[in-house]
């Protein structure tokens, strides 16, 4: 077997043990990577930092464990955001039944590391409901867009006394009586729901923002350069996009017309999953580059010797 | 009929219930149970009269949202307004019907969840019966699903009432509680994200594999993948522009900057992906609209046959 031929038939096992090695080294070795925030991730950071205070943001998430690595990155980053600014968040699902409880847990998460600290949790019923699930996204969408009374109409929440509570009592929601009284929507999605809001939703008066995985990101970025959408995180790199921003703010380097100079948060807990995880997605692009570039090579002597 | 829809508004009348009470629950199951009857008598009914029972439904339905969106909508309407005329009065009632209509649709939709568990249960129950090839994975599907629904209900009512709050804080869990969040968080979400993950030595092997220089095409196609790739490579990125900012001393009028990773990138996201994906946006929306209009006309008969 000549060395095109070796080069063009490396066997899957093999392939999966280094994808593996590749995979899991950066999950030990901490690495910062230096990084530029694109221009949809910190118009995101820039329409969240320009929300408000005391209003309240609507949240679609419609996310699983399945999509952590990015979806988790970006809610925690959300959150984080709206917690420290005292911004409220009503967060509801239509996309999949397991999504509620994971964001649910998701903020356990968050307010595990608060307490730890010793700083202001992000209360359930005083700072964030959840309206719970919705099976048909398409109908929740246009019902949210005609009247969200109706629409979240007989959810109840937990108060801090243990009772349950129409949510519209709730401090979160009692001001909210059209989709426009939010001062932002903001669709944290793996899967097609965030067409569906844009296409239902955009046009009643409310802005909108996503936050979607690397798949879906191609399928969103239409609508952020019509400017339906006021800012986009795509994949890990819009979570680490974030994460940076949360850190340094939206700087003079980074030449933002729209927003000019914005504060971050240094020095606090804006590590997370972003920083976490983008060492190892570049060593898995890399691979996959190294993998493309050595299968051609092995085509190039191929067909060389061939001839 | 316009009454009959503002009366399944949020307000207490006979069409709903306090939250928790009795009466809701005996009203919920009545509705169910009238459902089951009227599927069970329109299978019943002979073929030549379920057709146009269909038909006639699914015109209404469709019928609904076609005015919905092409009607003329109230503009600042006041709670107790009247209609002035017919336009009006149309308005008004597509207006107050719709929140009962997307309830409705919910229902359906939730209604499909039930019809999902039905169909697991007939499929595995019978392989278990009949001992038939990997049955043991069909019993492990059963005891998961009804594992997790007991265990996951259990949790649920530890939460309920002033408990709720207090169990907010991990350090207050109960038993129960630990055992949710092993068996959801810890096995179900993980395994979730570990069938997930797999994709990965899909797309590694699928690239080594498929992506060679094979023709002009192809070529175009690998080059631009490398620098979307590339892009996403924040160090490669950073490594690159800094390397650009370097030959033109930070000026920000050279034409060099235009080499630029982050301006090829985005040259390539907004001209050339931006435009195909909405030219297939588009695309799809005619054939969506042209299957809709199929549907809404009962013109579509080739669903469900072979």
């Amino acid at each position: 077997m000549s060395l095109g031929e070796k080069l063009m038939s490396i066997p899957k096992w093999a392939l999966y043990v280094v994808l593996i090695l590749v995979a899991s080294v950066p999950l030990f070795v901490p690495i910062k990577v230096p990084n530029q925030p694109i221009e949809p991730a910190i118009d995101l950071y820039g329409s969240l930092m320009n929300l408000p205070e005391g209003s309240t943001v609507l949240l679609a998430s419609d996310w699983t464990k399945s999509t952590r690595g990015e979806s988790n990155g970006s809610f925690d980053a959300l959150v984080k955001i709206l917690m420290r600014r005292n911004i409220k968040l009503a967060i509801y699902s239509s996309g999949d039944p397991q999504a509620p409880q994971v964001a649910r847990d998701a903020i356990a998460v968050l307010n595990n590391e608060q307490r730890a600290k010793g700083l202001k949790t992000y209360d359930r019923w005083n700072d964030w409901v959840t309206v719970g699930f919705f099976p048909n996204a398409e109908a929740c969408a246009n019902a949210i867009a005609n009247n969200v009374r109706t629409a979240f109409s007989g959810r109840t929440e937990s108060t801090p006394e243990g009772t349950k509570r129409d949510v519209f009592q709730s401090p979160v929601l009692q001001k909210i009586n059209k989709v426009s009284d939010f001062s932002l929507m903001v669709v944290i999605t793996a899967s097609k729901t965030s067409n569906i809001t844009i296409e239902r939703i955009y046009g009643k008066g409310v802005n909108l923002a996503m936050m979607v995985t690397g798949v879906m990101g191609p399928e969103s970025l239409p609508y952020y350069s019509s400017g339906q959408i006021q800012g986009l995180g795509v994949g890990l790199k819009g979570v680490y996009d974030m994460e940076q921003l949360m850190e340094t703010g939206i700087t003079k380097e980074m030449n933002s017309s729209k927003w000019g100079v914005v504060p971050g948060f240094p020095g606090e807990s804006n590590i997370g999953n972003g920083s976490r995880y983008y060492p190892t997605l570049h060593a898995c692009l890399l691979l996959l580059i190294v993998a493309v570039v050595v299968g051609n090579i092995g085509t190039f002597l191929t067909r060389r010797k061939a001839k | 009929m316009g009454n009959f829809l503002l009366q399944a508004q949020p307000s207490l009348n006979f069409w709903n219930g306090e939250n928790g009470s009795t009466g809701l629950w005996l009203k919920i199951g009545l509705a169910l149970l009238a459902g089951i009857a009227m599927i069970f008598v329109l299978m019943q009914a002979p073929s030549q009269a379920r057709r146009p029972i269909v038909m006639f439904v699914t015109f209404v339905s469709g019928l609904f949202y076609v005015l919905y969106y092409f009607w003329p909508r109230p503009v600042d309407r006041q709670p107790g307004e009247l209609p002035r005329d017919f336009v009006e009065t149309v308005s008004f009632y597509i207006d107050d019907a719709f929140g009962i209509v997307t309830d409705l649709s919910s229902v359906l939709s939730g209604l499909l969840l039930g019809l999902g568990i039905y169909s697991l249960l007939s499929v595995h129950l019978r392989r278990i019966s009949r001992k038939q090839r990997d049955w043991g994975f069909s019993l492990v599907l059963l005891v998961s699903m009804f594992g997790m629904t007991g265990i996951g209900y259990w949790d649920w009512i530890s939460r309920q009432g002033e408990a709720g709050i207090r169990l907010e804080d991990p350090n207050n869990w109960t038993r129960i509680n630990y055992v949710k969040d092993m068996f959801f968080d810890g096995v179900l979400q993980n395994m979730d994200a570990a069938m997930f993950s797999i994709i990965a030595f899909y797309i590694l092997s699928a690239a080594y594999r498929a992506f060679r220089v094979r023709s002009i095409e192809a070529t175009i196609l690998l080059v631009t993948a490398l620098i979307v790739i590339l892009s996403l490579m924040g160090a490669v990125e950073f490594l690159w522009n800094g390397a650009i900012d370097g030959i033109t001393r930070n000026d920000a009028n050279s034409f060099m900057n235009n080499l630029k990773l982050t301006e090829i990138s985005k040259w390539l996201r907004d001209t050339v992906q931006g435009a195909a994906i909405r030219g297939i946006d588009f695309g799809v929306g005619i054939g969506a609209l042209a299957m809709g209009l199929r549907i809404w006309l009962s013109l579509e008969k080739s669903g469900g046959k072979s």
